[in-house]
């Protein structure tokens, strides 16, 4: 990369060539002061990513309460996923996130991508401030929101008393049953702006040649949609998938600042699992095993759809 | 071309997608004035005290003053690492790029829980845990990644040619990073000022780890803590959340491009 860069730097140099090849001395030079530019977010990066991932690797392999000595473990820490109810229940609710924190919003922000964009909007910036605007609140300020919404007498309760329906009126929060499509809904509220702006965005940069081509061979909206916009769109798609999978993976904030993972273990995801090991009854390995995975089930994830997305754009 | 009944489902369909995103927002706005403290919504007795009420009992005066040393250091200082990471690995170039900028990389793709179990026991075992010094490293090397990556596609969008030619002029890397590459790249350089503060500001999962002391925690940990409270009132808990997002929401304001021109891109903190 940067060696296309200083191709025309050769040709200043290029008169001192009798001596021992000046050009790569100089760059070799270059690299050495770009390593100490680099160096001090290198250190910190090392001590606070790094290390630590190194170390929860080497850690799930002991049994370590934090504070006594640690015996090995071997492979006991992942062997033993397989026995924990709690981890195989926590990781159905993450699949069960996986639908409303990611397909729902990237269901809704194409359709809604499809149904408004390539038409002039007055006032287009006010709605799109709105619709991302659940992307920059506080999850903390989030969670308060919701857990309002549905209390036993929040707005949801309320409009179903005024209809008559006080049978379903309940602490949604609170119920076995609800409290994790609760959340979820929660999840598609955040998520489902920036999936809709992405590919707003995305199909503005679709070349209107390609729509009008379309129309000229006859194609309706749903053809249109699935041989322009749909294709078109691949980029974006690819950045929503990873964004949104990875934050089903990895939610904790709106679970722990609603119910805690409860009622019972009804709400349980794997970082609220790993925060109970770490902390409350410290297990370190088991924490530490549960972290590896996490990171290599996101790291393997990131891979595959930078993959597919590249693929198809060859 | 768009005739006027498609553009009247236009606006109906974007307006009704805006109410539902509001309505979470806006009912806890009006539960935040509301005098009822079981949080029942009564609009027609707007009760304004409940912010100050609920400022001071939240004791938010010092949970602010956390926030902001936290938030105020980690944007300076990530920044600037930033610049720095992505002048290197854009400009001029690293030794072992091949290795450590994928190595670098590695940071955006895995998240930042699945590190944090080790990364408290090594606080511990440094003492790092008490202060601001703990919560602020951890904002700073977990934003370490993607700050390289993204300044570094700024930089590289800078033509080579007005570089060269200030360095036939004499000026050293020092000087046209200064003199050259930032005033090119403010805009990228803010929307990354504005993302940095976004995570640091709104972070809940690494300050309720790595900070013990409640007169270090920040303020998203405050509002956790009063919601905790036994016989909590609503609606000044209600009040306090609202209080707690003015910031980020007037910078959400002024720099919405911003905001999301750089989540479009993927922005992911490790």
């Amino acid at each position: 990369m940067a060696t296309v860069k200083q191709l025309p730097a050769g040709g200043v140099s290029a008169q001192a060539t009798p001596h021992a090849n000046p050009p790569s001395n100089h760059r070799r030079k270059r690299r050495w002061l770009g390593l100490a530019y680099l160096a001090p977010a290198l250190v910190v990066y090392g001590f606070v990513v790094l290390v630590p991932a190194i170390q929860g690797v080497w850690l799930s392999f002991f049994h370590w309460n934090g504070i006594t000595a640690a015996s090995w473990a071997g492979l006991a820490n992942y062997t033993g996923f397989l026995q924990d109810p709690a981890l195989r229940q926590a990781i159905e609710h993450t699949l069960f996130f996986i639908v409303f924190f990611s397909l729902l919003p990237i269901t809704l922000g194409l359709a809604s991508a499809a149904l408004t964009a390539r038409k002039d909007v007055k006032g287009a910036a006010v709605y799109r401030w709105i619709i991302f605007l659940p992307q920059v609140l506080t999850p903390a300020v989030t969670a308060v929101a919701w857990k309002r919404v549905y209390a036993p007498d929040g707005p949801i309760n309320s409009v179903l008393r005024a209809f008559g329906l006080d049978s379903l009126a309940h602490g949604w929060l609170g119920d076995y049953d609800w409290a994790l499509p609760a959340i979820g809904l929660a999840g598609t509220w955040a998520a489902f702006g920036l999936c809709m702006v992405l590919f707003v965005a995305g199909t503005q940069a679709i070349p209107a040649e390609l729509y009008d081509a379309a129309r000229v061979d006859g194609a309706g909206p749903i053809r249109e949609f699935l041989t322009v916009t749909l294709p078109g769109l691949r980029g974006q798609l690819a950045i929503a998938v990873t964004l949104t999978v990875l934050g089903a993976i990895r939610v904790f904030d709106i679970v722990w600042l609603t119910t805690r993972g409860g009622p019972g273990t009804s709400t349980i995801t794997p970082t609220i699992v790993m925060y109970q090991r770490a902390f409350a009854n410290p297990d370190v390995g088991a924490a530490s095993a549960i972290g590896v995975v996490l990171a290599l089930v996101s790291l393997v994830i990131a891979l595959v759809v930078v993959r597919l997305s590249e693929n198809g754009n060859r | 071309m768009i005739s006027t009944r498609e553009k009247i489902f236009n606006y109906a369909f974007l307006t009704l997608l805006a109410v539902s995103v509001l309505f979470p927002i806006v009912y806890i706005l009006g539960v935040a004035i509301s005098p009822s403290t079981s949080g029942t919504l009564d609009l027609g007795h707007p009760q304004w005290s409940n912010f100050a009420t609920a400022w001071h009992q939240a004791g938010f005066t010092q949970y602010l003053r956390s926030s902001v040393i936290i938030t105020g250091t980690v944007v300076v200082v990530s920044t600037a690492l930033a610049v720095m990471s992505g002048y290197a690995f854009g400009v001029l170039g690293v030794v072992g790029e091949k290795a450590l900028f994928p190595l670098v990389l590695f940071g955006i793709m895995i998240p930042m829980e699945s590190i944090i179990v080790p990364l408290y026991y090594d606080f511990l075992a440094f003492d790092l845990t008490d202060g601001y010094q703990g919560i602020i490293l951890a904002h700073i090397g977990t934003g370490v990644s993607f700050g390289a990556f993204w300044m570094r596609a700024a930089f590289r969008a800078v033509p080579a040619s007005i570089s060269e030619s200030a360095e036939i002029d004499g000026a050293g890397s020092w000087t046209r990073l200064w003199r050259i590459y930032l005033p090119i790249s403010r805009p990228a350089i803010l929307t990354f000022v504005v993302l940095s503060f976004m995570w640091t500001w709104n972070d809940y999962f690494l300050s309720l780890i790595l900070v013990a002391a409640p007169e270090h925690q920040p303020l998203t940990l405050g509002l956790g803590a009063f919601s905790g409270r036994r016989l909590v009132e609503v609606n000044l808990l209600a009040a306090a959340a609202v209080l707690m997002s003015l910031p980020i929401v007037g910078l959400y304001l002024f720099f919405q491009r911003q905001f999301i021109r750089g989540m479009l891109s993927g922005a992911l903190k490790g």
